[in-house]
C-alpha cells in the first residue's frame, strides 16, 4: 500500500516536472530577477549596484511615470467598457441577419482584427493625414480647420482608443455571437408569448444569459489594454512622447533607450502590481454582479 | 361558434408549401389533438395559432376575434414547448411570474398568482430552485405553470411529453387530463404519439402532408377510418392490408376474391366500386379470428412465423397467401412457431379502400 502510494507520487512528480521546470525557468525566475533588479542601478545588460529603495523613491517623484499611469488608466477606461458595449451592440445586430449576408457582414467587422498593427497604423495615418487624409473632410467642417489628431494632446488618447476598438472588436463580436447563438430560440418565443417588449427581452433574457461572455470579453480586454504599447508608440513617433507616454512604453524607453535596466524593472514591478489590482477588483465586481 | 378557427390557412416557406388551404374549427372547452407523422405540419399549425409563425394566406380566429396579424402575447393563447423553454437564469417562481412581472403587476399580485398555480401543480417546494435543479417532469410542470398563470383562453401544447421517459409520460398524461377536467379551457395538443392523442383528446385531427386527413373522436378514427392513411396510422400494432378483387355486390356488402382462392364478404361504408376492380382490404389484428387450418369458414390458411407473448394478449405473425398478417389472440394462446392456422375476417370490422386510398 505504502509502496504503491510512493510510486504514484513519483509518477505524479515526473509528469508535473516539465511544467514546473518551464514555469519556474521562464516565469518565476525572471519575475524574481526583475524584482531584484528593481533595487539596483543596473544598465540594460550586466549587473548593477544595490541601491535599496532609491528607484522606488524616484518613481513616486517621476512626472513622466505619473503621466504614463494616468494615460494607461485613461486608455483602459476609453476602450474596455465602451469597446465591449460596441461589440455587444454589433453582435446583436449581426445576429438578426441570416445566411451568407450575415457571414459577409461578420467578416467585414472581423477583417481589421487580422491586420498587423503596422498596417492599422498606416491606414489611419493616411486617413487622418493633415494634407490629403479623407477623414479631414469630416473633421475640417466640424472643427473649422483640418486637425492633426496625433499632435493634439487631448485628441491623442481618444483617437488611439477609437482605432483600438475598431481594430480588436472583431474578436469580441465573435465571442458575443457565439454566446447569442447558444440562447435557444424557444426562450425568445416564450418571452414573446409572455408579452415581453424587445427591450424587456434584452434586459431580462439576452443580457443575463450572455453575462458570462461579457465577463470573458471584459477580462480579455482589460488585460490586453493595460499592456497597451504598439499603437501609442507608432502614433506618437516624432511627437512629444512624454505627454502621451503609457506604462509599457515607459519601461521600453527606460530599458532600451536610456539604458537603465534597474529603473525599468521598477516601473515593470509597478505595472505588475497595477494589473493584479485591476484584475482582482474587476473579478470581484463581476462576481458580485453575476451572483445576483 | 367555434373557439379557435382556422379558415383556408396556407403556410409557405419560400416555394415549399407546408400547409395548404386548411380549415379547422375547435369547440370551446374541447381537448383537440393534432396528430400526424413528423413533417406533416402539425407543429407549424400550432405555432400559427400561437402567432409564432406568420400565416401566409388565410385567417385565424380566437374567441370570435380575428388574430391573424395580432402579436402572440395579445392572442390569449399560452403555449407549452416540447423542450419546456424555461428561462434558465430565473427561479421557478420568477419563471412562472415572468408574464406578470413584464406586465408590471405588483409583488403581492405576483406572489398570490404564483402561489395558486404552484399549489395546483404541486410546485410549492420548488419555487426557489432553478430549472437546472429540476427533473424533467418538474420542468414540464413549471412550463405548464407559466402558461396557467396567464389565464389564457386557449392552451397550446407542442409535444409536451416527448422528452420524458415512458413512466413519467403516463403520469403526466393523467395530470394533463385532470388539469383539463378542472379548468375546462380549450386545449390544442400536438403529438405524433397516437396513444397520447387517443387517451387525452376528445377530438383528434389527423394531418398528412399539410392537409387534414380526418377529424373525429378517438373511436371514430379507430373504427371508421376515412382513408388508408388514418387506418394505418391509428392503432398498434398497425392494421393489416392486402389486395383483393371485387367479385360482386350484395346490398351494402361486397364479395371479394381473396388471394389464395377463397371468397369473403365485407360490409362497405356506402362507397361504390366497379366489379373486378382491385381494392385494398384493411383489417385490424384483433379482428382476425384464429381457427383450425382448412376450416370451412376460414379465409386464409397460414404458417405462424413469429409469436410475441405480451401477457394480456399474444401477437402472431402469420405467413398467408395475402402476405404476412398480424393476428392478436388471447394471452394464454397455445400456438408455437411453425404451426398452421386458419384465419377468418370479421366482415363488419374490415375496411375496403379504393385506388384513391379512400374508404369504400
Amino acid at each position: 500500500m505504502l509502496k504503491s502510494r510512493r510510486n504514484e507520487m513519483l509518477v505524479a512528480a515526473v509528469l508535473v516536472a516539465p511544467f514546473v521546470f518551464i514555469y519556474g525557468w521562464m516565469f518565476v525566475y525572471p519575475t524574481l530577477q526583475m524584482v531584484q533588479l528593481s533595487f539596483t542601478n543596473a544598465p540594460l545588460i550586466g549587473p548593477g549596484k544595490w541601491i535599496g529603495l532609491d528607484n522606488y523613491k524616484r518613481l513616486f517623484g517621476d512626472r513622466v511615470f505619473g503621466t504614463a499611469v494616468w494615460n494607461t488608466t485613461y486608455f483602459v477606461l476609453l476602450t474596455v467598457i465602451p469597446g465591449t458595449a460596441v461589440a455587444l451592440g454589433i453582435a446583436l445586430m449581426v445576429s438578426r441577419l441570416n445566411g451568407w449576408f450575415q457571414s459577409l457582414i461578420l467578416s467585414a467587422f472581423f477583417l481589421p482584427f487580422v491586420l498587423p498593427i503596422t498596417v492599422v497604423y498606416l491606414i489611419w495615418d493616411w486617413l487622418l493625414n493633415l494634407q490629403f487624409g479623407i477623414a479631414q473632410y469630416i473633421i475640417g467642417p466640424i472643427m473649422g480647420k483640418p486637425m492633426n489628431v496625433w499632435r493634439t494632446i487631448p485628441w491623442f488618447m481618444p483617437g488611439v482608443a477609437i482605432i483600438t476598438i475598431w481594430w480588436t472588436n472583431g474578436f469580441s463580436i465573435l465571442l458575443f455571437l457565439a454566446g447569442l447563438r447558444n440562447i435557444p430560440k424557444e426562450l425568445y418565443e416564450a418571452a414573446a408569448l409572455d408579452g415581453a417588449t424587445r427591450w424587456q427581452v434584452f434586459t431580462r433574457i439576452t443580457w443575463p444569459l450572455i453575462w458570462p461572455v461579457t465577463v470573458l470579453c471584459l477580462t480579455i480586454q482589460l488585460i490586453l489594454q493595460l499592456k497597451i504599447f504598439d499603437q501609442v508608440y507608432l502614433f506618437s513617433l516624432g511627437g512629444r512622447t512624454a505627454a502621451t507616454m503609457v506604462m509599457v512604453q515607459y519601461i521600453f524607453e527606460q530599458a532600451f533607450q536610456k539604458n537603465s535596466g534597474g529603473y525599468a524593472a521598477t516601473v515593470a514591478v509597478a505595472l505588475f502590481v497595477i494589473v493584479i489590482a485591476f484584475s482582482v477588483f474587476q473579478y470581484q465586481v463581476l462576481r458580485i454582479r453575476g451572483a445576483r | 361558434m367555434p373557439h379557435v378557427e382556422l379558415k383556408n390557412v396556407t403556410k409557405r416557406y419560400g416555394n415549399v408549401e407546408v400547409i395548404n388551404g386548411l380549415s379547422l374549427a375547435v369547440e370551446e372547452g374541447s381537448f383537440t389533438a393534432l396528430l400526424g407523422p413528423s413533417g406533416c405540419g402539425k407543429s407549424t399549425l400550432l405555432r400559427m395559432i400561437a402567432g409564432l409563425e406568420e400565416i401566409t394566406q388565410g385567417q385565424c380566429f380566437i374567441a370570435g376575434t380575428e388574430v391573424t396579424d395580432v402579436p402572440p402575447a395579445q392572442r390569449g393563447a399560452a403555449m407549452v414547448f416540447q423542450n419546456y423553454a424555461l428561462y434558465p437564469h430565473l427561479t421557478v417562481r420568477q419563471n412562472i411570474a415572468f408574464s406578470l412581472s413584464i406586465a408590471g403587476a405588483s409583488r403581492e399580485v405576483q406572489n398570490k398568482r404564483v402561489g395558486e398555480v404552484a399549489r395546483m401543480l404541486r410546485l410549492d417546494e420548488l419555487l426557489d430552485r432553478r430549472p437546472a435543479q429540476l427533473s424533467g417532469g418538474q420542468r414540464q410542470r413549471v412550463a405548464i405553470g407559466r402558461a396557467l398563470v396567464r389565464e389564457p383562453k386557449v392552451f397550446l401544447f407542442d409535444e409536451p411529453l416527448s422528452n420524458l421517459d415512458a413512466m413519467l409520460r403516463v403520469q403526466m398524461r393523467l395530470e394533463l387530463a385532470k388539469l383539463h377536467q378542472s379548468l375546462k379551457t380549450t386545449m390544442i395538443y400536438v403529438t405524433h404519439d397516437q396513444v397520447e392523442a387517443m387517451t387525452l383528446a376528445d377530438r383528434i385531427v389527423v394531418l398528412d402532408k399539410g392537409i387534414i386527413s380526418q377529424v373525429g373522436t378517438p373511436l371514430e378514427l379507430y373504427n371508421k377510418p376515412a382513408n388508408k392513411f388514418v387506418a394505418a396510422f391509428i392503432g398498434s400494432p398497425a392494421m393489416n392490408f392486402f389486395k383483393a378483387e371485387i367479385a360482386g355486390r350484395d346490398g351494402e356488402a361486397y364479395s371479394l376474391n381473396l388471394p389464395g382462392g377463397r371468397t369473403a364478404k365485407i360490409v362497405s361504408r356506402g362507397g361504390t366500386v366497379p366489379a373486378a376492380a382491385s381494392v385494398d382490404v384493411g383489417v385490424r389484428p384483433e379482428h382476425l379470428k384464429l381457427g383450425p387450418a382448412g376450416a370451412a369458414n376460414s379465409h386464409f390458411d397460414g404458417k405462424v412465423s413469429i409469436v410475441e407473448q405480451l401477457g394480456n394478449s399474444t401477437l402472431l405473425y402469420v405467413d398467408t397467401p395475402a402476405g404476412q398478417l398480424i393476428v392478436e389472440g388471447e394471452g394464454n394462446l397455445k400456438i408455437a412457431v411453425g404451426d398452421t392456422v386458419g384465419l377468418s375476417l370479421d366482415p363488419a370490422a374490415s375496411h375496403l379502400f379504393g385506388t384513391d386510398e379512400k374508404v369504400i
